[in-house]
This record gives C-alpha cells, sequence and structure tokens, in this order.
C-alpha cells in the first residue's frame, strides 16, 4: 500500500504533494480552533494507536499470509474528519522518515491516497452513510464498514491513475492496471471493512462517548458529501466489481491483444459468450450490470449484518473500563 | 517492542554523526529527488548514486548485515509492485520498467535508512521544524514517537494475555473478532491515557506549544 520512491514520477509526486499540502494544511488550521492545545495529545495518541495497531497480524488464508489494519477510516470516525486525516499523515510521515515505509518523495502520493481520501473521504461516505441510515450504534457500524472498505479502494484507484500518469507516454494500459490492482484490493478491503467495524462496534459497546459526534462544524463536509459522493460512491463500487469482467469483454483488450498474443484467449471468451448474446440479446451487458448492482448490494448487506452482529454481541459487560 | 531495529545505529559515533541534522536531512533527501527525478535510461547517474549512498553507510559504519535485513523486508514489497508492471503491459517493455523501479526505490529506501541511523529522532524532530515544518505537526509527532513504545507495550501484554488464554483453538471469525477488539481496547485505553495526559500538561500550564530544554 506504501508508495516506495522511483515508482511514480516527481511530477505526478509534486502535484499530489500540492493537493495533499492543501488539505493537511486546512485539517491543522480547522483543529488549531479553540482546542489547538488538546488536539497535540489526542491526535498525537490516536496517530500512536494506527501505528501500534498494524502490528495486530489477522490471520488470511494460511499463518504466514495476513493482513492488517490501515485505520483511516477508524482514526476519522473517532476523533472527526479533520483530526483523523492528521493523524494519517503522522502515521505516514513517521513510517516514512523511521522505517523508510514509503517513500520520502512519494509522501504527498501515500498522504493523498490514504490520508487524504482514507481519511478525509473515507469520513465524507460515513457520515453520508449515516444520514442514509439513521441515527443508532448499527448506524455508525454499518456506515464504518462501508466506508472503510470505500477508502481502500479509492486508494487503489488514486494510485493507479499516477501510475498511469507517471507512464503515460510508454503506451500504458491503464485498464489492465486497474483490474489488476481493484481486484487485488476489493479483497484487502474486504479485511479492513471487517476490521474497522469489528473494532468501531467494541468501542460503541464500551465508551460511546469516544466517537466523534460531528457538530454543525462539519457542514462543509456533509454538503460536499451529499452533492459529489453518492455519485463516486456507486460508481467506484460498480467499477471495482466490473473490472474483472470489463477487462475481458472490453474493446479496449482487443487492441493490445494483437500485440501481446491476448487475442487467442480473447477470441475464446468471446465466442462463449456469443452463444449467450444469440439466446437474449444484450445479455453481455445486462449481466455486467447486474453483476455491479449484486456487488454495491453485497457490499451494504455485510455492512449492516456485521453492525447488526457486533453490536448485539458486545453489549458493555459493567461500567466501562476506568483505566 | 523493535525499537532498536528501527534506528539501531542512531547514537553511535562516526563522521556522519557529527554533521549538522539539517545537513543531513538535505542531504538525504537530494539522493532521494535525484533517484526519483533522473530517468531510468541514465544508469550510469544510478550507479554512482549507489555508490555514494554505500560510501555514505560505510562511513556511518553501518554494518552491511544489518542493511541485508532492511533490503529484505523492503524488497518483497516492491517486488510484487513492480511484478505488475510486465504482468500488466507485455513482457519487453515491462521489464525494463520493473528493474528501474526496483533499482531507484532500492537506493531511495537506503538514502532514508542513512538518515535514521546517523541522526536520533529527536534532533530530526528539531531540524524539521527549523526547516518550517508547522510546530502543531512537529508536537504531535513528537508525543506519537514517544508514545508508541507505550502503546506497543500494552499490546504485547495483552497479546501475552491473550496467548494464555489459548488463542489460536477458535475459528478464524473467533481469531478476527479478538484481535479487532484488543485493537479497539488498545484506542479505549489510550484515549483515556491522552485524556490523562492533557490533564497533566493542562495543569503544569500546556498552550499548545513544546519547550524544551535547547530552547
Amino acid at each position: 500500500m506504501h508508495v516506495p520512491d522511483g515508482v511514480i514520477g516527481p511530477d505526478v509526486c509534486a502535484a499530489a504533494g500540492a493537493i495533499s499540502l492543501g488539505a493537511v494544511g486546512y485539517s491543522l488550521h480547522k483543529l488549531s480552533g479553540s482546542l489547538a492545545d488538546r488536539a497535540v495529545p489526542m491526535t498525537g495518541m490516536m496517530a500512536a494507536l494506527v501505528f501500534a495497531g498494524q502490528m495486530v497480524n489477522f490471520p488470511l488464508v494460511g499463518p504466514p499470509v495476513s493482513g492488517h489494519l490501515m485505520g483511516g477510516v477508524l482514526a476519522s470516525v473517532v476523533l472527526g474528519p479533520w483530526a483523523g486525516c492528521v493523524a494519517v499523515t503522522l502515521v505516514l510521515l513517521v513510517q516514512c522518515l523511521l522505517f523508510a515505509d514509503g517513500g520520502l518523495l512519494a509522501l504527498g502520493v501515500n498522504t493523498l491516497n490514504m490520508a487524504v481520501a482514507g481519511a478525509l473521504g473515507g469520513y465524507m461516505v460515513y457520515s453520508l452513510l449515516r444520514r442514509l441510515f439513521g441515527e443508532g450504534p448499527r448506524s455508525v457500524v454499518g456506515a464504518a464498514v462501508a466506508a472503510a472498505w470505500i477508502s481502500v479502494m479509492a486508494a487503489a484507484t488514486l494510485f493507479c491513475g499516477e501510475f498511469w500518469l507517471t507512464y503515460r507516454g510508454g503506451g500504458y494500459d491503464f485498464g489492465r492496471i486497474f483490474t489488476l490492482m481493484v481486484s487485488f484490493h476489493s479483497a484487502i478491503g474486504v479485511g479492513e471493512a471487517l476490521i474497522t467495524g469489528v473494532v468501531v462496534g467494541f468501542v460503541l459497546a464500551q465508551r460511546p462517548d469516544l466517537v466523534y459526534r460531528s457538530q454543525i462544524r462539519d457542514g462543509i463536509v456533509r454538503g460536499l458529501g451529499r452533492a459529489v459522493l453518492a455519485g463516486v460512491v456507486m460508481s467506484l463500487a460498480v467499477a471495482a466489481f466490473l473490472a474483472p469482467f470489463a477487462s475481458s469483454y472490453a474493446d479496449g483488450l482487443e487492441a493490445v491483444g494483437t500485440e501481446t498474443g491476448f487475442e487467442e484467449k480473447a477470441r475464446d471468451t468471446k465466442a462463449a459468450f456469443a452463444d449467450y448474446d444469440a439466446i437474449v440479446p444484450g445479455w453481455e451487458k445486462v449481466s455486467v450490470s447486474l453483476s455491479g448492482i449484486i456487488g454495491v448490494a453485497a457490499v451494504f448487506a455485510i455492512a449492516l449484518v456485521l453492525g447488526r452482529v457486533t453490536v448485539g454481541r458486545m453489549q458493555p459487560a459493567g461500567p466501562p473500563h476506568a483505566e | 517492542m523493535p525499537s532498536s531495529y528501527l534506528d539501531r545505529y542512531a547514537r553511535s559515533r562516526s563522521l556522519c554523526h557529527r554533521l549538522p541534522a539539517r545537513l543531513k536531512l538535505l542531504l538525504s533527501l537530494a539522493v532521494v529527488l535525484t533517484a526519483a527525478l533522473v530517468p531510468a535510461r541514465l544508469w550510469p547517474v544510478h550507479g554512482v548514486l549507489a555508490v555514494v549512498v554505500f560510501i555514505g553507510h560505510t562511513l556511518a559504519r553501518i554494518p552491511l548485515v544489518y542493511l541485508a535485513r532492511r533490503l529484505a523486508f523492503f524488497l518483497p514489497l516492491v517486488l510484487v509492485l513492480s511484478l505488475s508492471v510486465p504482468l500488466a503491459q507485455g513482457f519487453q517493455t515491462g521489464w525494463e520498467i520493473m528493474w528501474g523501479i526496483l533499482f531507484r526505490s532500492s537506493v531511495a529506501f537506503l538514502a532514508v535508512v542513512w538518515l535514521v541511523n546517523v541522526l536520533p529522532f529527536d534532533q530530526l524532530l528539531r531540524a524539521l521544524a527549523r526547516l518550517k515544518v508547522p510546530a502543531v505537526l512537529v508536537a504531535m509527532m513528537a508525543f506519537m514517537y514517544r508514545y508508541s513504545f507505550v502503546l506497543w507495550d500494552e499490546l504485547d501484554k495483552m497479546r501475552t494475555a491473550r496467548r494464555a488464554r489459548s488463542f489460536g483453538r477458535g475459528g478464524r471469525w473467533f481469531a478476527w473478532t479478538t484481535s479487532a477488539q484488543i485493537i479497539g481496547m488498545l484506542l479505549i485505553r489510550s484515549l483515556s491515557r491522552a485524556e490523562r495526559i492533557y490533564g497533566a500538561m493542562k495543569s503544569r500550564g500546556w498552550d499548545g506549544r513544546v519547550r524544551t530544554l535547547e530552547d
């Protein structure tokens, strides 16, 4: 997930850096109001928590393969969008400077992908979904789950865009790298969404006061969110589930196929689906959009179910922990 | 807690350790910039850069074994990332781009490893502050650095407690929820801790500005 130096071109890095500098600067400005002195320990601690939380392994297929939390949506659900964005930026800064995890020059790219799109954008999705689902613990968990998944997808999509911008001269095929990255990350995103959901559910059950309550102040986020995000969310989710299909049917592949010897395969797939085309005219398009809709519905169903399961199971056992 | 793993040689003594902090920060930034800016077909520049980085590590007396170990954790990640190029683009031009990415990112990575190992983190923060990085951000980074170690230790304790209760016998869903609950518990504890610390700082006159003995 962390882009090292030398992968993304310096011009793209500079542009991404300028955008993230603006966004993080604005977040810092938002934080430095009346609560400036409180923001330092709270945000610093949250960043340390995300840092430490990444050490917890989640077993995947086998013992050696495991995933971990990325934490952008978690941070902004707990601390609010501005502090969340700054917290993730801090994590990236320290990871870059101490671990050399993620490049120094690519810091702007990483910040854009994970702090600006991950935490700020994730919070926009989260607050929008909370409005849709209504108030209540289930809607908080459900919205956090969906936002976490979408934030990972957004980061992957942004990375593809940056990659494409870097190698745009060399006849680079955006469709293929997009397919590869997005189908890979839709699985990673499910992990991130599950972890975020369980953590948020746990915190809600134990200390509901810790979860950030949006005030009138973040009207900007909501206004922007309502206008832009419905479209972005839908198109991203659809794109994610469509990518595997789109790549094997789209015309783009045929053009590249003649150069790389893909045309044999492509013709086979075409032939296989020609039958369906004969039976139901326009079947291809219907099936593609159907699977897109099913995909989006599935994510939201998972979100709602997880919200129900985690909140139902974790009733507060007595008074909340003091320490 | 892998504290010694990160910046193990930061406090040792050598020519490189005596250089001024800002110079070292700017030097490694320059190496990273050159590695990223110069196109891959000008390979002699990258060769020279690799030699410069190697000399830097030798002068700082950082053992090769340590560098090899750091690279062993770094390279697989970049390899996966760069392998996607030949996979996605076809193998003729793809390989070239892939080797370019691998070499340049390794050089940049080693330059940052050098920086971390010749410059203790507190001095790095001070250098950043003098390079006009916002004071709030530097204060937060200092806070984060200080408390990551505390949280790591706390996490370790919770993991030990979990192991002591035969973790690993349940199903995968159980493993996942327990791990996520550990993060949730850590979150609750650390935010309460941050509130206590904030109270303590406030009562000692904290106004949002970090003051050190050197100021």
